[in-house]
């Protein structure tokens, strides 16, 4: 009976399918999408720069304490810095750079120079490889001219404050005066940061280390990570992890909140302090919890629409059989008979509908995602079973009700059309 | 006579279509529940999509400061540089004076501020104690830690080359992992009182929520003669990243959404008004013409999409407030352009929704409608 019901009239079970899967499709899409909004938006908001320093241990406090304090003896290492990719959370760290700052003599006057990676493919201890630099780490600076690349160590860049004020131009030479050597360098590119926390001129790393003297030194690492908004347990943490109980400790450890991200960055690198960047950090949270929260409401929203939209069309078309109801309680069904016969109808063409917009709404999940983000999204599995759930309780509250109401109803009043 | 059987022909058709909505209730509830779902989400959406980039620009100012200005201002200056802004947008202004003090007996640089508006403009700072009031100070984590000083302690303070130091308590201790955690914070009162010399400033910052940041850096600069502002190019330009990518989400979710939304309620009325197809085989067979027919459907699917746009539009701007309430804790704009917008697309899609099948009725010979079932 079934299925002769489902063969027969092809064309209204084809609306009540294609509505499933729409609500399904929809509901799928969004939901998926919602599910990835917090690494998405993450992503997005690495654009503010990066929300991890490192330092070395003891010029940490005395380096901005006394200027001319011998910034040289403390330094972290250049060849530590490929450990960065091997910490617990090696895949949130979206980017780093190394910084080695140092002040040269140019054209008679001090200019402040910093050597750092622009964008460089390192070769990783696990056999892989990575990319580093600080070109995202900016993505604020307007650049008239060129980036430096990693390989060439003979060009320079300079702040657009400095160029204006010592008269530069791209393509000029520049010769930079540092403790150890002097080096003249093309000027490839002018930046303007928009702040004056920058530096007046920008090198290469090994640049930087062979004009202060001090091969393989760092001053300063500027690390990116994808971080879980801060809760009480990283909170207290971030004060001392030692205080923590073991199991607390384990949480905190395998959860990606900054304060553990700089815990595991000081483990590898030694003799370092990992700071969280509380500008960064903190609004990550904020806004992070905004973004998910908004699209939760609207994949509720959306979920119920879905539903109610099902639900209505449902019930539609349950009304619309009445007479069909009529006849078969006329001719014996019972009550049960009649439920269990239009429920399980309703249910294989949900059940059809529901599997094709499952997979209509994964493909339209991909859609958004590349879109807006210009990524994909990853399937979540939970999706799935939510979906079945939803589509199983909307068909029963869609049909019942009224099934119940045709079943009260005397066959003859129903079958003589009123 | 001609006017009178037009007039007995409007009232008849009156009749009809409220007849046709109060007896099958049940039956036109659904359509009615229908539209009314889809114009609250229609509106409801809508709204959020609309509202929320500008509550979330609110949201990113709690990365702090987009706009400095510098140059020659002082305390003086303030009235009239909140006067060159709108107050609505500013979501926070603090005043700073830094200086070169020493802590005991040694250089430290000091920054003094409103203790209450730096709050506002820099929310991300982290305090452990509470932030100082008169004679107290807070002290960055770097400089407390080379001190080996602890909140409720008492420091001195003095001018460089004055021999007259102040003693004042560590009220809290400051953690940025920027350049604050070495510095000595303390309100700007004490500063000018230490400093001997009153009223100068270095820096005003605001944080201010507005989509042209450039426009308000300019009426700032000219509001008091030798100051200059300047956005926080770092800030300005993340934020507008951010909320393009923000909005074009919600835009194509929305867009998403109601499509298919509009395609529900249509199905549904398609289901309701195909049920009558006997109904309108009958009609036709007495002898009523196709053209009152297709009026007497339009009347009933106007009264429902406006019945409909109108709650649903309703609801809908109600609901948009209660999740900006939920999601911001602020109210959003009411845009009233959305509520004839509902009414309107609802009336469109329920009328092409139920005028559809009755054309395909009206197609067939109705001998054959009233014989099927």
């Amino acid at each position: 009976m079934v299925f002769r019901a489902l063969t027969r009239q092809v064309g209204r079970r084809a609306l009540i399918a294609l509505t499933v899967a729409l609500g399904v499709s929809l509901s799928t899409a969004i939901l998926s999408v919602m599910w990835n909004i917090g690494d998405k938006v993450n992503e997005e908001l690495k654009a503010y720069g990066a929300n991890i320093v490192v330092r070395p241990q003891s010029s940490a406090i005395l380096s901005s304490l006394y200027e001319d304090a011998d910034t040289g003896s403390a330094t972290l290492a250049e060849e530590d810095l490929g450990k960065i990719k091997t910490i617990f959370w090696a895949f949130n760290i979206l980017d780093f750079a190394p910084f080695l700052s140092l002040d040269a003599s140019v054209a008679d006057s001090t200019a402040s120079v910093e050597g750092t990676w622009f964008n460089k493919t390192l070769d990783l201890p696990t056999g892989e490889q990575a990319q580093a630099g600080m070109k995202n780490l900016r993505s604020w600076w307007d650049v008239s001219g060129d980036w430096l690349s990693d390989c060439c160590d003979d060009k320079v860049m300079a702040s657009s404050s400095y160029a204006a004020a010592h008269g530069l131009t791209v393509g000029q030479m520049v010769t930079v005066g540092g403790p150890s050597t002097s080096k003249t360098l093309k000027l490839a590119g002018i930046y303007d940061s928009g702040d004056s926390s920058a530096s007046d001129l920008l090198v290469t790393l090994k640049t930087a280390q062979e004009l202060a003297g001090s091969p393989g030194a760092v001053s300063r690492i500027e690390v990116s990570a994808l971080t879980t908004p801060d809760n009480d347990l990283a909170r207290r943490a971030a004060k001392d992890p030692k205080l923590l109980s073991a199991a607390d400790w384990e949480t905190w450890y395998c959860t990606a909140y900054v304060s553990s991200i700089a815990y595991q960055l000081e483990e590898v690198i030694p003799e370092s302090v990992a700071r969280p960047v509380r500008q960064i950090a903190e609004s990550e949270g904020v806004v992070l919890e905004k973004t998910q929260s908004l699209m939760l409401v609207i994949a509720l929203l959306s979920l119920i629409g879905a539903a109610m939209g099902i639900a209505n069309l449902i019930t539609a078309s349950v009304m619309e059989r009445a007479a069909e109801i009529g006849l078969m309680k006329a001719i014996g069904g019972t009550s049960r008979q009649v439920v269990f016969t239009i429920l399980a109808e309703n249910l294989v063409i949900g059940a059809i509908g529901g599997l094709a917009g499952y997979f209509a709404g994964l493909g339209l999940a991909q859609v958004i995602g590349e879109a807006v983000f210009g990524t994909s999204i990853s399937i979540t599995p939970i999706v799935a079973p939510i979906m079945a759930g939803l589509v199983l309780v909307v068909i029963a509250v869609g049909s019942l009700p009224a099934i119940r109401l045709l079943l009260k109803l005397k066959p003859a009043e129903v079958l003589h059309g009123r | 006579m001609a006017a009178d059987a037009k007039r007995a022909r409007r009232a008849m058709f009156t009749t009809m279509i409220v007849r046709a909505l109060s007896r099958r209730r049940s039956r036109m509830l659904v359509a009615l529940l229908a539209v009314t779902v889809g114009a609250t989400m229609l509106t409801g959406l809508s709204a959020v999509v609309l509202g929320a980039p500008s509550q979330m620009g609110r949201e990113l100012r709690s990365y702090g400061a987009n706009l400095v200005v510098s140059g020659n201002i002082s305390t003086s200056s303030l009235p009239s540089l909140d006067a060159a802004v709108a107050s609505d947008d500013v979501v926070g202004r603090a005043p700073y004076r830094y200086a070169e003090l020493k802590l005991n007996e040694q250089a430290v640089t000091a920054a003094g501020t409103d203790m209450e508006s730096v709050q506002s403009v820099r929310p991300y700072w982290q305090v452990s104690g509470s932030y100082p009031t008169s004679g107290q100070v807070l002290l960055g984590r770097d400089l407390a830690a080379t001190f080996g000083l602890k909140t409720g302690e008492t420091i001195s303070l003095a001018k460089v080359g004055a021999d007259e130091a102040a003693a004042m308590t560590v009220a809290g201790i400051l953690d940025t992992g920027g350049s604050e955690d070495s510095f000595v914070v303390l309100p700007l009162e004490d500063l000018d009182k230490l400093l001997g010399e009153e009223g100068k400033l270095d820096v005003v910052e605001y944080s201010i929520a507005t989509s042209n940041l450039d426009a308000a850096a300019a009426k700032l600069a000219q509001a008091v003669p030798g100051a200059s502002a300047d956005p926080v190019k770092r800030l300005a330009k993340s934020e507008n990243t951010v909320l393009n990518t923000l909005s074009s989400l919600l835009g194509i979710v929305a867009v998403v959404v109601l499509t298919l939304m509009l395609i529900t309620v249509a199905t549904t009325m398609l289901a309701v008004v195909t049920e009558r197809r006997s109904e309108i085989g009958l009609k036709k067979a007495i002898g009523a013409s196709h053209r009152e027919l297709l009026r007497e459907f339009l009347g009933e699917g106007v009264l429902l999409g406006i019945a409909g746009g109108v709650v649903g539009g309703i609801l809908g701007l109600g609901f948009s407030q209660l999740v900006a309430m939920q999601v911001f804790a602020r109210p959003i704009d009411v845009v009233w352009g959305l509520l004839p917008a509902s009414i309107l697309i609802s009336a469109a899609v329920t009328v092409v929704a139920s005028l559809w099948p009755v054309g395909r009725v009206l197609a067939t010979d109705p001998a054959i409608v009233l014989r099927e079932e």
